[in-house]
């Protein structure tokens, strides 16, 4: 705890004596935690950006009410190796590995808040790759759609679709 | 959270508990219809339209997918409605929607329907960015469709020309001119070389960042150049380019697969700033110059920091007389040494290699030599890694990690 605070003090007065470039920026998850990144990473993240650009660099701490602490440790570090022209098909595999579904979809809100295309297109492989090949059902527990067709407008529109109804098995192939 | 190496200034009750015990908390169908197609794009076509049935919103929403991806599954039976399906969804998507990508493996395609597609692409060629087709077709009129598409950045193209009834080969065109290109992938081409016997297909991608090329050949030419600035990655793969020689001047190249055969020379200053590196000898590669050619290779990495090979590379670079003793100048960055073991199916080499363990006993005793081939005669595996070669490679950087995968 210490040596955190001797750290944090450290990185507190470099960023007193060269407050241009290398002061780090405080994002403040939703549940009001702390996160010290370099401005690299924040370069990463669209919306914080322009948000430090708009106020000339002067406000370093970002609030950020939709991402939660759970949540953004994840964002930071996918820009992270990002940054370090590190993101390999076996980093994308380890770290798809540890998220369940509902942590794809918090991941893939906060990639779309902060504008991070990288990680917005990732995700969104990764959630095409979780609904391909379920059943409707799933498909709208999965986005959480409600129902809206009458069962005679549903079934109308699968004959007047047919031709992507019938016959045509989704592909179930291996991506490479 | 720690591990993530992120400071945290105001400490907080973990939330992970209340997040496990929602289910379905985060609704994506609340996002707008622009971030929805930005998923959909990533599905292939088949179910991207059939996500009309999931509710009244989602109807049509499949019409404004920037993106075509289909692939053909070799298992299924339903060749026609495959057909069916691609030219129903090309007639009812909104051609107002800029087409971006369009990926396509399909195998046989009829002229009729290989029309409309390449008909769809030439009416989006100036926003199509993205092309990967894989079919046994005409190639020529999907050549030229493709040398209309000038903002591509990204090509895959794997064809299987057919001429008159036969297969006949792709000849890589000369003209290709896509200024924006990053990155081209191309399967089963023939290079056609100019009269003083050099081919040199890629400089016109001026920005290409990442080359594949698998199954093809070179036709007329005994030199084949490389030499894109910006290219980083380079991967070649199962070609025919036997006694072809690779030149290689590309000061930017970080990544690189070998050739699978050892009876091409590469040469040129490519290969002194490569870090990641493939190495994947064939098995029959067993005549004396193919050992050396290893060697060469090894000795031409001065920067590499990831090196991947097989065992049977390691077992043909362990057949170079006295290998431990070599002093290699190269190899002194490594990081990660990567082996990936492979069964055998060429006798040969392991014939060759038992010759080779006897004579390396004989100086030692008779007994040495009479027990081994004892061992030989009751079945004794050779070791997939052979002795010492492992500290080998690692000579010029002790600590670096070594993977055996398999």
């Amino acid at each position: 705890m210490a040596e955190e605070v001797s750290s944090q003090m450290n990185s507190l007065s470099i960023s007193e004596t060269n407050p241009s470039s290398s002061a780090t920026i405080s994002l403040v998850s939703g549940d009001d935690i702390v996160f010290k990144v370099e401005p690299t990473i924040a370069k990463e993240m669209e919306t914080v950006q322009s948000f430090i650009d708009e106020t000339d660099g002067k406000i370093t701490t970002i609030p950020l009410p939709n991402i939660s602490s759970h949540d953004l440790p994840y964002v930071i570090e996918y820009c992270e190796k990002s940054i370090a022209g590190k993101i390999t098909k076996e980093f994308e595999a380890e770290f798809v590995k540890k998220l369940n579904n509902e942590e794809v979809k918090e991941l893939f809100l906060a990639a779309n808040y902060l504008n991070i295309k990288k990680l917005l297109d990732f995700l969104s492989q990764v959630i095409a790759d979780r609904i391909a090949n379920k059943s409707v059902e799933y498909v709208r527990r999965y986005f959480g759609i409600e129902n809206d067709f009458t069962p005679e407008e549903e079934a109308k529109l699968r004959e007047e679709l047919a031709w992507t109804f019938t016959g045509v098995d989704p592909d179930d192939e291996d991506e490479n | 959270m720690s591990n993530l190496g992120h400071e945290i200034l105001i400490p907080s009750n973990n939330k992970r508990e209340m997040h496990d015990s929602q289910e379905n908390r985060v609704r994506l169908n609340d996002l707008s219809d622009c971030v929805l197609l930005h998923i959909l794009s990533y599905l292939n076509s088949i179910q991207a339209v059939q996500t009309c049935i999931l509710s009244t919103r989602w109807k049509h929403l499949w019409k404004y997918i920037p993106t075509v991806k289909l692939h053909y599954s070799r298992n299924s039976p339903t060749v026609k409605r495959f057909d069916i399906f691609l030219s129903n969804m090309l007639a009812l998507r909104d051609n107002s929607i800029a087409l971006q990508a369009l990926d396509l493996d399909r195998g046989l395609i009829e002229p009729q329907l290989l029309e409309k597609i390449l008909n769809c692409v030439y009416s989006h060629n100036a926003h199509i960015r993205q092309l990967e087709i894989s079919a046994i077709s005409q190639s020529y009129p999907i050549l030229s469709c493709v040398s209309s598409c000038k903002a591509l950045t990204s090509l895959k193209l794997s064809l299987y020309n057919i001429g008159n009834k036969n297969y006949s080969e792709t000849l890589f065109p000369k003209s290709l001119n896509l200024p924006l290109l990053t990155s081209l992938y191309l399967v089963n081409f023939t290079f056609c070389g100019f009269e003083n016997g050099c081919v040199e297909p890629f400089s016109p991608f001026t920005k290409l960042n990442s080359l594949v090329i698998r199954h093809s050949k070179i036709k007329k030419a005994h030199i084949l150049h490389i030499s894109n600035e910006t290219l980083v990655d380079l991967a070649m793969r199962y070609n025919s380019f036997n006694f072809v020689e690779i030149q290689l001047s590309t000061p930017s190249l970080c990544r690189f697969t070998f050739p699978d055969s050892l009876d091409q020379k590469i040469c040129g200053t490519g290969l002194s700033c490569v870090k990641h590196v493939n190495i994947d000898a064939p098995q029959n590669s067993y005549l004396m110059k193919h050992r050396f050619v290893l060697l060469g290779w090894l000795r031409d990495l001065a920067s590499v920091e990831s090196l991947k090979l097989t065992s049977i590379t390691l077992q043909i670079l362990s057949l170079v007389p006295d290998l431990l003793k070599v002093k290699l100048p190269s190899l002194c960055n490594l990081k990660s040494l990567e082996v990936e073991l492979i069964p055998h199916y060429n006798e040969l080499l392991i014939v060759l290699m038992k010759d080779d363990m006897l004579k390396k006993a004989i100086p030692k005793s008779f007994e040495e030599v009479a027990k081994l081939r004892k061992a030989f005669k009751a079945g004794l595996k050779l070791p997939s890694i052979p002795d010492g070669i492992v500290d080998f490679l690692r000579q010029n950087s002790p600590s670096a990690q070594v993977i055996i995968t398999t």
